[in-house]
């Protein structure tokens, strides 16, 4: 008699289970997405869901996919690595995901790249620029920005344009991304014949970057390359007044001197954001079809307009649905196999086509902050305005 | 040329920094001397601190450097209940015990700050902060830093006043001579020592406050904090407090010149490099207190 007792139980977990597994199936297609929801990293990880959200809603005002609602399956890395490998487990293992879109960070995306490759779960990265993420040779991974190389590369066509500064200093933050830059950067000046004065790594999340930024005053050079996050960019830049750190060129890798929030005052560096370069992947002016309509949904939404991070998320998401509407099917293997072949010749983030490392070849822009805005400065077929240079200096400043 | 004024202007730099490391590490050392306790929830008291300013700062605007007195309250009152309730219970029972609690109240302490105020940064923005001190040409000074400079020269002083003069003071270092003998000199050593907890707890709640207007606020900003508290206490000698000041002012000038001469990376790894030296070969520290 008492086994029967035994019994109901575990019938009932075997039922749950059972529900749990299949409950995914059916009338909606979800789709993973790691990003930093919370933690350093929020301000980003919440410009990509302000993205995913505006593509999701044009997707399923269309009617979906395959007849079917799409859901976005949101996992928070809290801008921790390790959070998001276990993020990649649970979107695959518990919720039966067939595709993932994220993370933010270089760290986090190269954390989950063995995961995803192990898991054979196509991947779409929209922002992680450091190159290692696409350079495993992981046929499941694909990526819609530009990455470090492009970055560098289109920093020095500017400098060479525009004054042809000969002495360098590289500024960069201590984890994937920021090594990631310095590597790119380091060896395409040497290429290009600059003379790198200073490279320095810091440990980011300090109160105190002075002293780095004195040692790099003392080596006097002409241009500054930074590889930061917002807030670090933020301190870097305030800090850079104090101790009257006067380059003719403060450049950056984006990012954090990218951010929307980066020229305000109160979370960024307000004015002392402005005259600062910065590569950029897109901007609300891009002539790009839907790029306008973009910004105006971006404003209405959260009422402030959109950095690139937001509009790569949105991208990443219309890829994914391309390539599911392409495949006729939410498969993984043939939404890879799709995604091989996909030549998307407009979209609001331009053409996108993957080559064999998986990597879409997005053009790159450079932007300066002027009057607290980012205006595009090269390439001449894109600027809007032409570049103030030399930096004024920090004491002839109001 | 430049790298004297450099250097000037590093050393400037790692003695205001240094004054908050030694007004926390001030309040660890109390803590320790008069109770022998290791509080591995310091950080998390100064996170508090911080967020409490915070929340004021947010509310009615302000500035931090008026509203320190009311961390330093706010903290005082959670370190006293803190000693009365979690820790007295326990005395008597194994350090380690100790240690466990207090690694797991910080732990509570910080998971339930990211529940009510999530993990996202938060920073303020004071006009004080775009104001420098000129010094010449070569030498500034960032306002904010010297302001706190001098709040907390002010309370290292005043704790050092209270500890050595007054009543309070002198029952605190009886119990801390003699845990068992100080009863019977009609001491209340539960109180005292619940008070010093209090005070102990106070001082990184203060320097939370201080700290809010250049830096940045998030759940897990103690940590750093904590660790370098450590290094302070064992280099000024454990449970000496002028020790811990002093040495806060060393660590604060050895991080920035390393920082300087060696690069920003350097800067962190010399904090364990003093504290592995420290350890072995003076380990009764800088003010060398006999109970090493």
């Amino acid at each position: 008699m008492k086994r029967f007792y035994l019994l109901f139980p575990c019938v009932l977990a075997m039922l749950i289970v059972w529900a749990g597994c299949h409950g995914g199936e059916g009338n909606t297609i979800k789709i993973g997405v790691v990003t930093s929801l919370t933690g350093k990293q929020a301000a980003f990880g919440q410009a990509h869901k302000n993205g995913y959200t505006i593509a999701l809603d044009e997707i399923n005002a269309k009617g979906g996919l395959l007849g079917k609602k799409v859901e976005l399956d949101y996992y928070d890395d809290q801008s921790k690595p390790d959070q998001a490998v276990q993020g990649v487990s649970k979107l695959v293992d518990q919720d039966h995901v067939t595709i993932i879109l994220g993370a933010y960070s270089s760290e986090s995306t190269r954390a989950i790249v063995p995961v995803v490759t192990q898991k054979k779960i196509p991947l779409i990265i929209p922002t992680a620029v450091a190159d290692n993420v696409v350079e495993t040779g992981s046929p499941w991974v694909f990526r819609i920005c530009a990455g470090a190389e492009s970055f560098a590369a289109a920093t020095l066509d500017f400098l060479k344009n525009n004054g042809d500064p000969k002495t360098l200093a590289i500024v960069s933050e201590n984890t994937n991304f920021g090594q990631a830059n310095s590597k790119s950067m380091t060896e395409a000046a040497k290429a290009a014949g600059l003379d790198l004065v200073d490279s320095e790594s810091y440990q980011d999340s300090s109160p105190d970057y002075k002293s780095l930024l004195q040692r790099v005053k003392n080596k006097n050079p002409e241009v500054v390359y930074f590889a930061s996050y917002l807030l670090d960019a933020s301190t870097l830049m305030r800090q850079a007044e104090q101790v009257r750190l006067n380059p003719k060129y403060y450049t950056s890798a984006g990012t954090g001197f990218a951010a929307a929030e980066f020229p305000t005052p109160d979370k960024g560096a307000g004015k002392y954001a402005e005259y600062t370069f910065s590569v950029s992947q897109w901007l609300p002016s891009a002539k790009w079809k839907g790029s306008a309509e973009f910004d105006e949904k971006f404003f209405k939404l959260t009422g402030a307009h959109p950095a690139y991070h937001a509009i790569e998320a949105y991208a990443a998401l219309v890829v994914a649905a391309a390539a599911i509407d392409g495949a006729k099917s939410a498969q993984s293997q043939a939404l890879r196999d799709t995604l091989r072949q996909i030549n998307l010749a407009e979209t609001p983030f331009g053409p996108v086509k993957f080559d064999s490392r998986g990597q879409n070849l997005h053009p790159v822009l450079v932007t300066q902050v002027q009057e607290g805005k980012y205006k595009v400065v090269w390439p001449l077929d894109a600027a809007e305005t032409k570049p103030i240079i030399p930096t004024p200096e920090w004491s002839k400043r109001q | 040329m430049n790298w004297f004024y450099s250097t000037i202007q590093a050393i400037l730099n790692g003695l205001l920094t240094g004054a908050l490391y030694g007004l926390i590490a001030m309040g660890m050392a109390l803590i320790f001397g008069v109770m022998r306790i290791v509080n591995f929830a310091h950080g998390a008291f100064l996170m508090l601190g911080m967020y409490a300013t915070y929340v004021l700062f947010q509310t009615t605007g302000i500035s931090p450097y008026y509203s320190f007195p009311l961390a330093g309250a706010v903290l005082f009152v959670i370190g006293y209940a803190t000693y009365m309730g979690l820790l007295r219970p326990i005395r008597g029972q194994v350090d380690f015990m100790v240690i466990l609690l207090t690694m797991g109240l910080a732990l509570i302490i910080t998971d339930g700050v990211q529940l009510i105020f999530g993990a996202d940064y938060h920073q303020i923005n004071i006009p004080l902060l775009s104001k420098n001190i000129r010094i010449g040409s070569q030498i500034s000074i960032n306002a904010p830093w010297l302001v706190s400079f001098a709040i907390a020269a002010v309370l290292a002083v005043a704790l050092y006043f209270v500890v050595t003069h007054t009543m309070f003071g002198r029952a605190a270092r009886a119990i801390a001579q003699n845990r068992y003998a100080a009863p019977l000199m009609g001491i209340n050593v539960n109180r005292v020592q619940a008070i010093s907890f209090g005070i102990g707890s106070a001082a990184a709640g203060i320097a939370g406050a201080l700290l809010l207007p250049v830096f940045y606020l998030f759940p897990e900003v103690g940590n750093q904090f904590k660790l370098k508290s450590f290094v302070m206490v064992v280099l000024g000698g454990m449970g000496s407090i002028q020790g811990a000041a002093i040495a806060g002012l060393v660590l604060g000038v050895v991080e920035s010149l390393t920082s300087l001469y060696w690069g920003n990376e350097w800067a962190l790894a010399v904090d364990f490099v003093i504290f592995i030296l420290v350890l072995s070969l003076k380990p009764s520290g800088i003010f060398g207190s006999q109970r090493a």
